[in-house]
């Protein structure tokens, strides 16, 4: 099973993803995991993606499909991509399509 | 006995010829085989390559395999009856050579031909069709054959990748 981690605090979900990979033995699950965490918490979302080191093209499907159950009203961060994540983004231009930051300094 | 006395065994040693790492593994098409190939032909060659070169070729190779196991899932096959895939990569001077062979139905003949990225509708997002594009843009020499009931794709990955640092267009 794919695990998340879930914050919520106030004005904002933070989920972190422990899992190192999101490749297709796991995107389905993922996805359905992870889309019911944001529907239940109907705020912001922040996805804290740090410990991600390698996704592909299921995984990129996934994180789509969850973007997509999000009300636009509701925004959906993705946190701190790694090299080989940020690619997939990159060259599928899904990068223009989600809002994408540098990891936040703390921790 | 290694692979260079082997070279040079005889009465007439021959010069040393460089070895290469290489990868070779024969699996079943399911994703769960195909992720432990992928870690275990990270172990392989992270110390050799980049991290660059590292992760596209694991990209390159996980859309490929995925689309084998995609293919075999639709086929319905009984379990007895699961594909094997076959995967060998070897470093050469310029990139890494890659062949995959399953024994699945015929790849369509589009999936080589010259594509662009699915098409971009903000209302209403493409959640698929990206595994071809990155298998073009991240390969250099891709071609297919059938050879009997197999399915034969090679193709190299570069160890420099300048062209296509951007999104990859048709």
């Amino acid at each position: 099973m794919p695990i998340l981690i879930v914050n919520e605090a106030d004005a904002e979900l933070i989920v972190t993803i422990q899992d190192a990979r999101i490749d297709a033995a796991i995107a389905t699950r993922f996805k359905d995991r992870l889309r019911e965490i944001v529907l239940r918490g109907r705020k912001p979302v922040r996805l804290d993606m740090r410990r991600v080191d390698f996704m592909d093209s299921s995984g990129l499907g996934a994180m789509i499909a969850v973007r997509k159950a999000l009300p636009e009203s509701l925004p959906l961060v993705l946190e701190g991509l790694t090299p080989n994540v940020e690619r997939v983004f990159r060259l599928t231009r899904m990068d223009s399509v989600f809002d994408i930051r540098p990891a936040p300094q703390q921790e | 006995m290694s692979s260079t006395e082997r070279q040079n065994a005889g009465p007439k040693p021959r010069t040393l010829t460089r070895s290469q790492p290489m990868f070779h593994r024969v699996l079943q098409a399911d994703p769960n085989d195909v992720r432990q190939a992928l870690k275990d032909l990270r172990a392989r060659f992270a110390p050799q390559l980049s991290a660059d070169t590292m992760g596209r070729l694991e990209l390159v190779l996980a859309e490929v395999m995925n689309n084998v196991v995609e293919h075999a899932e639709l086929a319905l096959l009984p379990d007895a009856m699961s594909r094997s895939i076959h995967l060998c990569v070897v470093m050469h001077d310029n990139g890494l050579s890659c062949a995959i062979t399953d024994d699945g139905g015929r790849l369509p003949a589009d999936c080589l031909l010259p594509r662009n990225l699915p098409v971009m509708d903000p209302l209403d997002l493409p959640e698929g069709g990206f595994g071809w594009c990155l298998i073009q843009g991240l390969t250099q020499s891709l071609c297919y054959y059938r050879e009997d009931q197999r399915n034969c794709l090679a193709f190299m990955v570069p160890y420099q990748q300048s062209q296509f640092s951007g999104p990859i267009s048709g």
